[in-house]
């Protein structure tokens, strides 16, 4: 039996059919041969009687009329044909008249073979050597009266040869049944076992992991071909790799909704489509397995996509938890870590997957595992968030984070673990700061521009005094002189409350379009011999298409000889001061640069230059509020300043000849062209026109 | 032996079994030997008295008709007569001519043709009905419209017994020109070669248009056809009937002996009824030569 299962299906199938014919020729061979030795044998014998009995009724007319010739005739037409050996006749006294032996006649013929007066054939077997006869003698009778006797011999032995040749024809035709089988079964098989060469094929291929096997044949008709329809959204529009049936959602107005296609066989089957395509079992078989295929290789592509999808969101997670700064932890209830992000896996020192499964005494130290701990078990019993500041101390000093630990809770509610996340807050600490420092200063440049204004009438009232009582006494006098001491500090006293109401947004602006290099030239112009006296020079740079800009003339001139004060303080031996404009189109600016080569500004100081009252200068060289109120004129135009030092290379500062002083400081101010919907500010009240005024 | 082997010598076993059905032969057989031949010679027949029927039916019917009334002839006279069987009339003549025929039985028109020959009429039959006179019969198919009389007859087909018959053709001849119709009147004129029931089956199939038969002919076709198919035009007067006659120069006194064996067969008799019977006659009487004029005198008419 194993030899027989491991036997090619073609081989099997011929065997098959060869033991088949086989059995059924050794069965039926014998049983047909018999029956038809025996049909033959009898049909044989009746042919025999028929011919003597017609022969009989012949031979009656001439033997009446003793016409031999006829008798000869007839006995000879007998033999003259088939298988017939001899013919005589005899008279009633059985003489032979008539006969077709040549040679003389056989006369153990003459009683081999009698037929009784009331009989009317009798057959008798004769045998001779190896020739066997049936003999057929039939009397000639007219009415009751016996005319003679008629006797033909008929070959047994061709009978038998006759039957021999009929078997063996059957037996031929079962032979070549069985080769004709053969050969049909042969090519039956090899189609069948083509077929499921291929099945076979494309299971190994689908093992292979090849999904886009077709077993089903692409040729044939198809739903659209069949149905002439024209629906070329159908998804079974243009497909010939499968049946549309096997296309589930088609949009076919005739066909039911997909779902119920798919699992109603019945709808198939009145389906002309699958009637006229539809084909055995191997055909059902590879559509079958088309289609298995098909959602095999759909089913792995929904779950490569949704691998896909899920690793781009596991990518997109990890990198917003990686990105962001907040150092994010997740840990179960066993206060055991289950992740955590980037940011907190460098803050405790560890790779991402050395935190995973760690503890909190793992990772801190004891006393900060503690507080850590005591939380979490507090959070994990109450189930309510921990919203908390804290201060750590780091190796880089102090720093604030802001604590959020909230518990996580799965589907039922129960909770399954703790997320914490620590966001770094130092840096909002410190605008924290500034912005109540801010908030103090303005309440202090409130209160100085209140004092200011208080001031400033005193002060006129005092400078105005001292000059009229200058012109009451003789000049050069000793009270003359004091007079002018006391106007030239009630003067200074007048610019100091003069930069205080400015530096409080006091004054008003008086915007207009102007010229953006005539108000510096006119600063340069005011400032030029002063600071030549000094030792120092200004080199002027201006940009040649004399930009336009929209602002307070007197209030930037202001900003510009602060520039430049600054710049000539900052060379206290002498040196040169670069005045440098630029109008930049494109970007809808116009720039500025004042530029020295002086002593520079420390990298620590530079941040606090626009700082209020903030002066490097010694005690009665400045008030600390040049800058501040340049910050704020500037802002006021929507513009931006800002200072560098040193002094980048790519200025191309012109240093003075033989020397290089120092590193140099460079303030750039940003104006903007289009003023758009900027206003004139106008004045808050009526002092502030009467500072104007005053001023 | 492999399993090829094997497998050719099962399908050779099987050839062979698949040939003895053939072969068998269990039937008991007589043994001869064909090969122990000789020459036959006939015997030598015994000179016979000849007796001959004149022709008008087949043989067999000729035979079966006059078989009994031959062997009760052989067995009260003694002598060995002998029945022939000419194939025509003319034949029937000739044989007698030939002395071929000892004893003629024929119808009276050959009778006169015979008596020209020498033979001498010395016996005649007694119709089944009762004389010793016959009719011939005009016929024709009972569903011929055409023909409703003799005069009806001209120009149609017509289909005789025989020239030399008397009630099937001379008889009827007679009538048609006792009619004023020729014989070459018809349109066609066949004759059957002396069988009457060639003639009436020729007419039922309508090959022929009108048949002329001797009187009697339809009973024997009784068997064979429906006699109401079959329509009498018209029947001929009665005229002597058949006539037994010996040839010249046959012996007188075996004349004399089957004369009287054939005048002591007695209707009444059932063994004798059944020999005229089967013969078609109900009794032999003595017959003379001049109970013919009738018949020389139709001859006359006819032209024949």
């Amino acid at each position: 039996m194993r030899l027989f299962s491991r036997l090619k299906f073609r081989t099997k199938l011929n065997l098959g059919i060869s033991a088949i014919l086989i059995s059924m020729a050794t069965l039926l061979l014998p049983l047909v041969g018999n029956m038809t030795a025996k049909i033959l044998l009898e049909e044989s014998r009746k042919r025999g009687t028929a011919l003597v009995e017609s022969l009989s009724a012949r031979a009656v007319d001439p033997l009446l009329a003793r016409d031999f010739l006829r008798l000869k005739n007839m006995v000879v037409e007998q033999v003259a044909v088939g298988d017939m050996l001899y013919a005589f006749v005899q008279d009633n006294h059985g003489f032979v008249l008539a006969h077709t032996f040549e040679g003389g006649f056989p006369v153990d013929l003459l009683r081999a073979n009698e037929v009784p007066d009331l009989a009317t054939v009798h057959i008798q077997l004769l045998a001779d050597g190896m020739t066997r006869i049936y003999d057929f003698a039939s009397a000639v009778t007219v009415g009751d009266e016996r005319l003679g006797t008629v006797r033909l011999g008929l070959s047994k032995t061709r009978i038998n040869a006759s039957v021999n040749r009929q078997i063996t024809t059957m037996a031929g035709l079962f032979a070549g049944a069985l080769l004709l089988a053969t050969i049909m079964g042969s090519l039956f098989a090899s189609r069948v076992a083509a077929r499921l060469g291929v099945l076979r094929e494309h299971a190994e291929a689908m093992l292979m992991g090849n999904l886009d096997t077709q077993s089903n044949p692409a040729d044939g008709s198809h739903c659209w071909e069949i149905r002439n329809c024209d629906l070329s959204s159908c998804p079974a529009f243009g497909e010939r790799r499968r049946r549309c049936w096997y296309i589930a959602g088609t949009m076919c107005p005739d066909c039911k909704d997909g779902k119920e296609l798919a699992v109603s066989r019945e709808s198939c089957q009145m389906c002309k489509v699958y009637q006229q395509a539809a084909g055995d079992e191997l055909q059902d078989l590879a559509e079958t397995f088309d289609v298995m295929a098909l959602s095999l290789k759909t089913h792995i592509d929904e779950l490569r996509g949704a691998d896909r999808n899920l690793r781009e969101q596991q990518r997109l997670m990890r990198t917003i938890l990686d990105v962001t700064p907040d150092r994010v932890s997740l840990v179960d209830t066993r206060m055991r870590y289950q992740g955590g992000n980037r940011s907190f896996a460098e803050s405790v020192g560890l790779k991402l997957h050395q935190i995973v499964g760690r503890t909190d005494f793992d990772i801190f130290d004891e006393q900060t595992a503690e507080a850590r701990h005591m939380a979490a078990r507090e959070i994990l019993q109450s189930g309510e968030r921990l919203d908390t500041q804290v201060v750590v101390a780091e190796e880089t000093g102090e720093r604030w984070f802001h604590v959020v630990c909230i518990p996580v809770h799965d589907e039922d509610g129960r909770i399954t673990g703790l997320l914490r996340t620590d966001r770094d807050i130092t840096d909002i600490k410190g605008y924290e700061k500034q912005l109540i420092q801010a908030q103090k200063m303005e309440s202090l440049g409130l209160m100085a521009g209140g004092v200011a204004h208080e001031i400033n009438t005193p002060l006129g009232i005092i400078l105005g005094y001292a000059q009229l009582l200058q012109e009451d006494v003789p000049s050069g006098s000793q009270v003359h002189q004091d007079l002018g001491v006391i106007e030239k500090q009630a003067k200074v006293c007048k610019k100091i409350v003069a930069d205080l109401l400015g530096f409080s947004r006091q004054t008003h602006s008086s915007k207009r379009e102007m010229c953006f290099n005539n108000s510096v030239m006119e600063a340069v112009t005011l400032v030029r011999h002063t600071f030549e006296l000094d030792h120092v020079d200004i080199v002027t740079q201006l940009d040649d298409r004399f930009p336009i800009i929209y602002g307070d003339p007197e209030k930037l001139k202001q900003v510009w000889i602060n520039l430049l004060t600054n710049a000539r303080d900052a060379m206290s031996g002498g040196g040169v001061i670069v005045i440098r404009t630029r109008l930049d189109t494109p970007r809808g600016i116009v720039s500025l640069w004042v530029a020295d080569c002086g002593e520079g500004i420390a990298e620590d100081v530079i941040k606090k230059i626009f700082d209020p009252f903030y002066s490097t200068k010694p005690v009665g060289r400045g008030t600390g509020l040049g800058l501040s109120v340049s910050f704020g004129i500037i802002e006021d135009h929507d513009g931006e300043i800002q200072a560098q030092s040193p002094l980048p290379e790519v200025f191309d500062f012109p240093w003075p000849q033989g020397r290089r002083s120092g590193p140099g400081t460079v303030f750039e101010v940003n104006l903007p062209l289009d003023h758009g919907k900027d206003e004139p500010v106008k004045a808050d009240g009526p002092d502030a026109e009467q500072v104007g005024q005053d001023i | 032996m492999t399993r090829a082997a094997k497998g050719l010598s099962a399908f050779v076993l099987m050839a062979v079994m698949l040939m003895l059905p053939g072969c068998g032969d269990s039937e008991p057989a007589v043994e001869v030997d064909l090969t122990r031949r000789e020459r036959l010679v006939a015997p030598q027949r015994q000179k016979t008295i000849t007796y001959a029927y004149l022709p008008q039916y087949s043989r067999t019917v000729s035979f079966q008709r006059h078989r009994a009334l031959l062997e009760y002839l052989r067995v009260t006279t003694g002598l060995p007569l002998h029945q022939v069987f000419p194939d025509t009339f003319d034949e029937h003549v000739k044989m007698v001519q030939r002395g071929e025929i000892d004893i003629s039985y024929s119808n009276p028109f050959i009778y006169i043709q015979l008596a020209e020959i020498g033979s001498t009429a010395f016996a005649k039959i007694v119709e089944p009905g009762g004389t010793p006179a016959f009719s011939g019969q005009i016929i024709c198919r009972s569903d011929n419209p055409t023909i409703k009389s003799i005069a009806d007859c001209r120009g149609k087909r017509l289909i005789a017994v025989d020239p030399g018959s008397a009630g099937g053709f001379l008889f009827p001849l007679g009538l048609f020109y006792d009619h004023g119709i020729r014989l070459e009147d018809f349109s066609e004129v066949e004759f059957a070669q002396g069988k009457q029931e060639k003639v009436i089956l020729a007419v039922l199939a309508g090959a022929y248009d009108i048949g002329t038969i001797r009187k009697g002919s339809l009973d024997v076709v009784a068997g064979m056809i429906d006699l109401s198919d079959i329509r009498v035009l018209a029947e001929t007067r009665n005229y002597p009937g058949w006539v037994y006659s010996a040839r010249d120069g046959f012996d007188p006194a075996a004349v004399g002996a089957i004369a009287e064996a054939m005048f002591s067969l007695d209707p009444a008799i059932p063994e004798h009824r059944e020999i005229l019977g089967v013969a078609g006659m109900s009794g032999i009487i003595p017959a003379h030569d001049a109970d013919y004029g009738p018949i020389r005198e139709l001859a006359d008419k006819v032209g024949r």
